[in-house]
């Protein structure tokens, strides 16, 4: 294993780089999915608060048949997987399904969890906190907001006295969105990273492959070969084409090479001389 | 090892052969059970992992007066950014020790840093986000330095290797009737 130069040189090269882009790319990917789903919280934020205010004069008129037509058409847009409007007790009043209306959502579900931990629910919460993750029964991975519907001045003082001005809340709006879109361009995100991650990596291995192969092994091959037909009484084989630290390796080979065929001139000349 | 300084020479002061050769067998032996090193600090660092990767959840976890005493956690970014840096370092520095044909390797002391980043991430809460970032990280990491451990003990065994078949051919040459 590792036996050869080249696998010594570019093995751990190869793992140093690789796995610092790759430690570079899953926290990048890491932070860019954490930027993503923040700024798709603050986009669903927004249109809740569209809708609650879309909706605004239709509660203060207590037109129920204007809040179901908003609710049903915000409802039925694309992506929008729930859309529903509960009083405080939980009860269902208005949804897109109507076969909801009319039913108790649990308070240690999540979404309402948040607020009802302790035994008195909080009334004021943070938008990142208002959102939850989940998948519903279709199989759809959902991304729900959850935000409350404060009493204000003109609920209480309204000729019909309905709310009281100590009712702090008077009911929530929940909706959830399709996450499909985002967890395809998170998966977008994720192959483009892994294409770059193979290209560096093939880069890295490529190019320190390429170089050593022409600055390093063919001048060893070449030296090689030359000791090689010295060694066989080749000695008129020539040496051309190092350079780099290696030429001075190939000079002192070269200078030995040359000896050899003089002495072995000089032993022929004696040879010749002493058969004449 | 045990033998006194004069018992390994001869009078006229070169090493004797019979006495180096158990010493040499013994670093050779020595050099092979650290060349495997690096495997088992790898082994504890997977463990490890495999418990980060289920976030720690058969631990129980800390009552909320620790929690107190421990403080705010830093941000994610913040260890992320620890983490990039700790990386960068720990590659270099362990490209270096190789240039350099050092011996010397942090093994057990990684493993402390990486378990460190694996526990912050935990208090953060956001483990599932970053698991295989400090995976890929310590993989990389430990993986360079038993690579470093292994080749230079590679290297020592096979000069200590040549040193005692040189030994043996001194001895067979000293066993020779003359």
């Amino acid at each position: 294993m590792l036996r050869t130069l080249s696998s010594r040189a570019i093995v751990p090269v190869a793992v140093a780089v690789t796995g610092f882009v790759v430690v570079c790319c899953i926290l990048l990917y890491s932070v860019m999915k954490t930027d993503m789903v923040n700024y798709t919280i603050r986009h669903e934020t927004n249109l809740t608060d569209t809708v609650i205010k879309s909706a605004r004069y239709a509660m203060l008129k207590s037109d129920r048949e204007m809040l179901c037509n908003i609710i049903a058409n915000v409802g039925d847009q694309k992506g929008v997987e729930h859309l529903r409007i509960f009083n405080k007790k939980g009860l269902i009043m208005f949804s897109r399904d109507p076969g909801e209306t009319g039913r108790l959502v649990d308070k240690k579900s999540a979404g309402c969890i948040s607020c009802h931990a302790g035994p008195v629910p909080i009334s004021t919460i943070g938008s990142m906190e208002r959102a939850r993750r989940f998948t519903n029964e279709r199989g759809v991975r959902v991304l729900a907001i959850t935000a409350p519907i404060y009493n204000e001045p003109a609920c209480f003082n309204a000729a019909c006295h309905f709310h009281t001005s100590e009712e702090k809340l008077l009911g929530t709006l929940d909706i959830g969105l399709s996450a499909a879109p985002l967890l395809k361009s998170l998966a977008i995100i994720r192959s483009r990273m892994v294409i770059f991650s193979i290209m560096v990596l093939i880069l890295t291995v490529g190019g320190v492959a390429a170089l050593l192969r022409r600055q390093v092994f063919i001048p060893i091959r070449e030296l090689t070969e030359f000791t090689s037909d010295i060694n066989n009484g080749n000695l008129n084989s020539e040496l051309t084409g190092i350079s780099g630290e290696l030429s001075d390796l190939a000079d002192e080979v070269r200078a030995m090479a040359l000896k050899l065929r003089n002495y072995e001139q000089e032993i022929q000349e004696l040879k010749s001389a002493r058969i004449r | 090892m045990g033998n006194s300084p004069t018992e390994l020479r001869r009078t006229d002061g070169s090493e004797n052969p019979k006495r180096r050769a158990p010493q040499d067998n013994e670093k050779i032996r020595r050099l092979k059970a650290r060349s495997s090193h690096g495997l088992y600090v790898m082994a504890l660092f997977i463990a490890m992992s495999v418990a980060a990767i289920r976030d720690f959840d058969f631990f129980p976890s800390f009552p909320p007066k620790i929690h107190d005493l421990l403080g705010q956690p830093p941000s994610a970014e913040m260890i992320s950014t620890a983490l990039l840096i700790y990386s960068f370092s720990a590659i270099i520095l362990v490209l270096s020790r190789m240039m350099s044909g050092s011996e010397k390797s942090g093994g057990f002391i990684q493993v402390a840093y990486l378990a460190g980043f694996y526990f912050f991430y935990h208090f953060v809460g956001t483990m599932e986000e970053n698991f295989w970032a400090v995976f890929a990280a310590g993989m990389t990491i430990l993986g360079l330095e038993s690579y470093q451990v292994w080749t230079w003990c590679r290297e020592e065994i096979r000069i200590q290797e040549e040193i005692v078949a040189g030994h043996e051919r001194n001895k067979h040459k000293d066993d020779k009737p003359n």
